[in-house]
């Protein structure tokens, strides 16, 4: 085989495995919903009117149930990443993604209820909301990068 | 990795079949068919080949009512994959070329 042969093969090879890589991913959608799902929730349980609550709980725990269940659905229609590609660094990437969330979010809840703000809780859970979307384009180059990296014939 | 030239990996085909199967635990016969462009017989009599030789598994089950077909490789097909890609590199590299290069373009 010639020298430029094996290399057009091993593009090819670096092509399909990078496919798979930036189609398999959980959806925009997913993001806003539970960022969405997240802030109702706290507003509901906030407001300390019973029926607000026990409406927002149901409405949490279906909407939760709903859209994880077409995320699977939908990854059960395509492919699912083969788990050795995420590797340390992409589980310590997605926790320092919580963490920054929370090392955000906490403090600023915290704060403000010691101001005495009313709905603190929900305006802590809306900054996690928008860093948790307006995150979420980071996160996932981030993922794909170290996926990318981990490929087979991407290393050598 | 032993680098070791497979030739039923390497059919143009196959070779698009099991890179992007090499990048999964497993996928989805549509998705395989839709994202490779091929027709569904032509997948099912590649797909033949490669659970023939041992190198792919096939797995029939349903999502809610309607059943899907799904393709993992197996163990001894990623092996043979990881040794195919580095007999690829070592070509190149015999060349002189950059195998990073040439696997990322």
């Amino acid at each position: 085989m010639r020298p430029d042969e094996a290399a057009e093969a091993l593009t090819e090879i670096g092509h399909r495995q990078e496919q798979v890589i930036r189609l398999v991913l959980i959806p925009k959608w997913f993001w806003w919903a539970t960022a969405a799902l997240m802030v109702g929730f706290t507003a509901a349980v906030d407001s300390r009117v019973p029926a607000a609550i026990a409406i927002g709980t149901t409405l949490f725990v279906i909407g939760i149930a709903a859209t994880t269940a077409r995320v699977v659905i939908s990854a059960a229609r395509q492919a699912q990443v083969r788990n050795g590609l995420v590797s340390p660094a992409g589980v310590f990437a997605i926790l320092g993604f919580v963490a920054l969330i929370l090392a955000v979010s906490l403090p600023a809840a915290f704060a403000l209820e010691a101001a005495g703000v009313r709905y603190a809780a929900t305006y802590g859970v809306l900054i996690a909301a928008v860093l948790m979307v307006a995150g979420e384009p980071v996160l996932t180059r981030t993922l794909q990068r170290i996926m990318l990296a981990k490929r087979v014939g991407a290393s050598r | 990795m032993t680098a070791r030239f497979d030739e039923l990996i390497h059919a143009p085909t196959r070779l698009s079949i099991v890179s992007l199967l090499a990048a999964t635990e497993w996928a989805d016969f549509k998705f395989i068919r839709d994202t490779i462009e091929l027709s569904d017989s032509a997948l099912s009599k590649q797909l033949t080949i490669l659970e023939e030789a041992g190198y792919v598994e096939i797995r029939k089950g349903f999502v809610g009512k309607r059943p899907r077909t799904s393709a993992r490789l197996s163990r001894a097909g990623r092996t043979a994959f990881e040794s195919h890609v580095a007999a690829l590199q070592e070509i190149v590299a015999r060349s002189g070329a950059s195998v990073i290069r040439a696997a990322n373009e």
